[in-house]
């Protein structure tokens, strides 16, 4: 008994280590069972932009400590080149920068210094990249592929055999008022099957998007 | 500049509408068996819808006699609660607080002092708005000005004031009260501005009513003139804002512009709106591009500046929108998409509300004596979308 209680640990600390690499440090997971231990363990020293400067001795001059909360950014502040030629903030704004480089990285509004690698990763999300590429028969022959027959040359295929984006596709060649119908109904046999639940979840949706637009969340 | 139009007046008495600014109509022929002060002789044009009863005057006046404003403290405790000039009777203040739906006659009521006090504060009130947010859209413009001359908000400067509304017009009450009922068909002559547009009759217009239609044809604040459906509330409104259109007529013609011109920034243009919460987006993304394509900005791209529990309940995304390395705006939210929409919001938010600072100069400060040469501000070209 004593002896396999004492192994078990071992055993399983040999499996996990045997299984994939340990890349996590050993450290227990076990809850402090008294409130006086946890709110020990929690304690900790706030940063040190809190802290009075203490580099000088006691008597040290008045210090006033800054250190707002995290917030978002105001509309009320214009970035740089949202500003108007005439605005005197913009001539600050430049000699700021180029005095000190590195000290307006945070100030809102006063960004874009350094390279592109400074810069956050971009996100991939469907946005528009003008190309061009289609001539006045590329048109013609879109309209007359979607025309002949709207099932097959549906506008994600348009776009894929042409190169360009679905919205030119359903701007240069249109779907025929029969087709549309057609798919209208479908759409809406579809929205029939719905449940209660599925209908809801739409609903409330939809009712995000416009409270996001509206700013209230 | 939206609020004050000349050029309109001519036209609007020209063909007016029915329904829209009907002012009525003296009758002539009618005697007055009031007058409005003890000086004035009692003139020829001024007419009451009081039946006569032989030379005697009649029992019941709509409104109190204007004599009796100097025997009344509620009166007297207003004018010196606003600060008014020495030059503002109280007779004035007294005649301030009739509206016409109390008494119709306009010789008595605030009518014409309101509608002077309306025109001038509209006209500061717009002015202020283009100089200090230039870059507003039409519509937010609108509620703009609504938010600070706009019936509602006057009629509750007014309150705050301390005016009170008496239980019933007559000629008994206190001067000091205002005086106005929600009878519908006393509403005659309290609207102005304008007009009635041609498809109201119709049931079912299917005529867009866009914001260019809304410059031409409707009131100050880009309402449709319509000539039913008033509620009690609205009516409420209109009454108590027509006093303080009136006090601002009344300062108007007895002490100058200048001080007419004081009074509406220290009461009015002083209170603070946030035009931020104005606004309503539709396509907040691609408006952003528009925006940049129109200006000559590069492109705007989406970053993902920081992000917290991607995979858990609760994940949050700050997502900054640049163009080129310049970063136009900032936004978080619990999912990706909403994030990249609610900084695109913000950076146009921030584009719309640029001001070019808080002491701006606005074309009535030229009127000053000794002014500095005007430098012309900066306003945008137009809406984005």
């Amino acid at each position: 008994m004593d002896v396999r209680a004492l192994s078990r640990p071992a055993t399983q600390l040999l499996k996990t280590t045997t299984r994939q690499p340990l890349l996590l440090p050993l450290t227990t997971s076990r809850g402090h069972k008294t409130t006086a231990r946890t709110k020990r363990s929690l304690k900790i020293a706030p940063h040190d932009s809190f802290l009075p400067n203490r580099s000088q001795p006691f008597p040290a001059a008045d210090q006033i400590i800054y250190n707002p909360p995290a917030s978002e950014a105001s509309p009320e502040h214009t970035p740089f080149i949202f500003l108007p030629p005439n605005d005197p903030r913009r001539e600050a704004i430049q000699r700021m920068r180029l005095s000190s480089p590195e000290a307006l990285g945070s100030v809102a509004g006063a960004s874009a210094v350094g390279n592109d690698e400074d810069l956050p990763p971009a996100m991939s999300y469907p946005r528009r990249r003008a190309q061009y590429n289609l001539t006045e028969d590329d048109m013609a022959e879109m309209r007359r592929l979607r025309n002949e027959d709207p099932l097959t040359w549906s506008t994600a295929a348009l776009a894929r055999k042409f190169k360009c984006s679905p919205i030119i596709v359903s701007i240069a060649a249109p779907a025929p008022d029969q087709h549309k119908k057609w798919l209208k109904e479908k759409e809406e046999r579809r929205r029939e099957r719905w449940g209660p639940i599925k209908t809801q979840a739409r609903e409330d949706r939809g009712r995000r998007a416009e409270m996001l637009y509206r700013g209230e969340i | 500049m939206k609020g004050i139009r000349p050029s309109r007046w001519g036209g609007q008495l020209l063909h007016a509408r029915p329904g829209s600014a009907t002012i009525p109509r003296r009758n002539f022929l009618a005697s007055t068996v009031r007058c409005q002060s003890t000086v004035q002789a009692p003139a020829e044009d001024l007419i009451d819808q009081i039946p006569e009863e032989g030379e005697t005057l009649p029992r019941k006046l709509p409104s109190p006699l204007p004599e009796r404003a100097l025997q009344s403290a509620k009166l007297a405790a207003l004018h010196s609660r606003l600060s008014l000039s020495k030059k503002i009777p109280l007779q004035a203040l007294a005649r301030a607080l009739v509206t016409p739906s109390a008494d119709p006659n306009s010789s008595f009521n605030n009518a014409n002092l309101a509608f002077l006090g309306s025109t001038i504060i509209n006209y500061h009130v717009a002015e202020y708005i283009t100089c200090k947010w230039p870059r507003l859209p039409m519509a937010i413009h609108y509620e703009a000005l609504r938010a600070y001359s706009g019936p509602e908000s006057l009629a509750q400067i007014s309150r705050r004031w301390g005016v009170e509304a008496a239980a019933a017009p007559g000629e008994e009450v206190d001067p000091g009260l205002l005086q106005w009922t929600s009878n519908p068909s006393a509403l005659v002559g309290t609207r102005w501005g304008g007009y009635v547009r041609a498809e109201t009759d119709r049931k079912h217009s299917f005529y867009r009513r866009g914001i260019s239609s809304r410059v031409i044809l409707d009131n100050d604040f880009g309402d449709a003139v319509d000539a039913g459906s008033v509620t009690h509330q609205h009516h409420q409104d209109t009454s108590f804002s027509s006093f303080v259109q009136a006090v601002v007529g009344a300062i108007y013609s007895h002490s100058g512009r200048e001080a007419a011109k004081d009074f509406v920034e220290s009461h009015i243009l002083s209170r603070q709106v946030d035009l931020s919460s104005l606004f309503h987006f539709q396509l907040p993304t691609r408006e952003l591009a528009m925006l940049c394509a129109r200006e000559g900005f590069e492109p705007p791209l989406a970053r993902l500046e920081s992000e917290t529990g991607r995979h858990s309940r609760t994940p949050v995304y700050v997502v900054g929108i640049y163009s080129g390395k310049e970063k136009l705006g900032e936004g978080n939210a619990p999912s990706l998409d909403f994030a990249r929409r609610k900084a695109c919001m913000n950076a146009l938010k921030s584009w719309y509300l640029y001001s070019p600072g808080n002491k701006v100069r606005v074309p009535s400060d030229m009127m000053e004596e000794g002014a500095k040469p005007w430098k012309a501000p900066h306003i945008d070209i137009g809406e984005v979308i």
